[in-house]
């Protein structure tokens, strides 16, 4: 299939290689020109600007930053005036606004995707993110063979918005696990227990997540490189909080989370990987 | 002088009778020209024209887009107010927001102050309001006159966009009283205790505040008529936790408190007084 890619990051750029090997021919624009050069080195053509990346091929991805930065790019999409084109966007966004800018690329003829991802770095490097997918069968069945070259756990959840619900969903479970993780750490370390060995016996009950296996095991290495950096964290629950306003929804726990995340942002933890929310709690706590 | 206001709400309108009161010519607009009704005032087409009437314009309304479309928009008060001429923004609205005002309008030589007030409707009425300024303090002395109509305590806080972090500091401070006090009531009901005689001892001692005293009477009364809507504060903590946010500074009680805000306003209460947060503890 021949594909547009936009936004060559830490996520987008594995996620555009993996489409070039499984076959699809590539047409990569990023907002630093640098960026693009090992994908050009891949044999991906280069755009000279978003509506370019678009003009003639049959399906266009975004993977940028935010909100703002999805419309933007999206509008240029829209003025290629790429007829039947399918436009895809992976990065995580307000389902609000994911909707919006759904509706916007309808009334151009463009049919939109919202399809975020979970599984890290790691994941778009091995091709096994999971994607959560926003629209209509018709659309979602066009982009669905490139889901495949860049996840393995696929599943179109609803119509436009959909997918941002359920990234949305995904990051209160998994900032409240890395801060219950790392709380539970906390507790073990003030009681001179061994967090290590701690680990080691959660891991058997019912207390197992992937969060405590992996997320864990970096806690215990002290490895604060990200992974998942805290401060598009923060932003992630920020959505999610938003959206709680907007509803008249109360989450005690997750409103609890944000707040050390956004904590964090403000003690220079930013840059750092989520699990950082560890040495947080250790300063609080005066083990640190 | 020729003042103008715009906003003529449960706040709004005692403001602007007062300012009447003390002798100055009332010019109003109103999006929804039936909220005037029978305030004797010379009513304008737009907040344009209300702008080249007056010397000063007080704005008293609720969002910052609402704030932002009176002053900037098309036939706003920018299109018509002369340089040297003052908006005095008493709304309760983003400090970003009311920097943006103040710089577009500066642009033109008007000037602006974010002028939020504390005090709620009885205070408005009885001109008991509390004040918080951002701006110029030139400024501010021009129109202190005016605020000395309307309020007791009036501190200029800062440069623009200051008055409404103060205000968002007392939206803070206020409604997690008020679910401290809602909490203090039920754990006194599910104990078992008499919530009036509680409220009394406690009005004594340490816990005293303004809040106990008029919200605690409302529960205790279990009177859930507003007083101050609960969807104002709902929409204020929404600001606070933005400007929290923006500054990367925790705040881990107003986060909880917006969320017992949230279940408020899911229940449908955000009419009634945010002494309902009580109400939303018993469900």
């Amino acid at each position: 299939m021949k594909i547009g890619f936009i936004g060559l990051g830490i996520m987008g750029r594995p996620m555009a290689l993996n489409l070039i090997k499984g076959g699809h021919a590539v047409t990569v624009w990023a907002r630093r020109a640098e960026s693009m050069q090992p994908l050009l080195d891949a044999g991906a053509k280069g755009a000279a600007s978003p509506a370019d990346a678009a003009r003639g091929n049959e399906l266009v991805i975004s993977m940028v930053a935010d909100a703002p930065d999805v419309a933007e790019v999206m509008r240029g999409v829209a003025s290629a005036g790429e007829k039947g084109l399918v436009a895809v966007d992976m990065s995580t966004i307000a389902p609000a606004a994911a909707r919006k800018i759904g509706e916007d690329l309808a009334a151009a003829g463009v049919d939109f995707v919202d399809a975020p991802v979970s599984g890290g770095e790691v994941g778009a490097i091995a091709g096994t993110l999971s994607i959560m997918a926003g629209g209509s069968d018709a659309a979602f069945a066009k982009a669905r063979p490139a889901f495949e070259c860049m996840g393995k756990n696929i599943v179109h959840v609803g119509a436009s918005g959909a997918g941002q619900v359920t990234k949305a969903a995904n990051q209160i479970v998994t900032g409240m696990g890395v801060l219950a993780v790392a709380e539970a750490f906390a507790f073990a370390a003030k009681n001179g227990v061994d967090r290590g060995k701690v680990r080691e016996a959660l891991l058997g009950g019912f207390a197992y997540s992937k969060i405590l296996e992996n997320h864990g095991q970096r806690m215990l290495d002290r490895n604060f490189k990200p992974g998942f950096k805290s401060w598009m964290h923060e932003k992630d629950l920020n959505i999610v909080m938003q959206t709680a306003h907007e509803l008249g929804l109360c989450l005690p726990g997750s409103a609890a989370t944000a707040q050390m995340f956004n904590a964090m942002v403000g003690s220079n933890l930013g840059e750092e990987d989520s699990i950082a929310v560890l040495k947080l709690l250790e300063r609080l706590s005066g083990q640190a | 002088m020729r003042i103008g206001f715009i906003g003529l709400g449960a706040m709004g309108r005692p403001m602007a009778q007062h300012v009447q009161h003390a002798g100055h010519e009332l010019a109003v607009w109103a999006r929804r020209p039936e909220c005037i009704g029978d305030l004797p005032a010379s009513v304008c087409a737009t907040p344009a024209e209300l702008g080249a009437r007056c010397e000063v314009v007080f704005t008293v309304i609720t969002s910052s887009a609402d704030v932002e479309g009176v002053a900037l928009g098309k036939d706003g008060l920018i299109e018509g107010m002369a340089p040297g001429s003052v908006v005095v923004d008493c709304s309760t609205i983003a400090p970003d927001a009311a920097r943006n005002i103040a710089e577009k309008l500066g642009e033109k030589g008007i000037h602006f102050l974010d002028a939020p007030v504390s005090g709620g409707e009885q205070g408005a009425i009885d001109a008991t309001l509390a004040i918080m300024a951002g701006g110029d303090a030139e400024v501010l002395e021009r129109v202190r006159p005016l605020l000395d109509c309307l309020g007791k305590r009036i501190v200029h806080i800062g440069p623009n966009g200051a008055g409404q972090v103060a205000k968002a500091c007392n939206q803070m401070i206020m409604v997690a009283a008020i679910e401290a006090a809602a909490e203090a009531m039920h754990l006194a009901a599910a104990a078992g205790v008499d919530c009036a005689k509680v409220r009394q001892a406690l009005s004594g001692g340490s816990a005293a505040s303004r809040v106990l005293d008029v919200m605690g009477e409302r529960m205790v009364r279990r009177d859930f008529s507003a007083g101050i809507e609960a969807r104002l504060h709902h929409k204020d903590y929404g600001l606070v936790l933005e400007a929290a946010r923006q500054s990367g500074v925790p705040v881990p009680l107003t986060a909880v408190v917006a969320q017992q805000l949230n279940a408020l306003m899911a229940q449908g209460w955000g009419r009634d007084d945010t002494s309902s947060l009580l109400r939303v503890l018993e469900r």
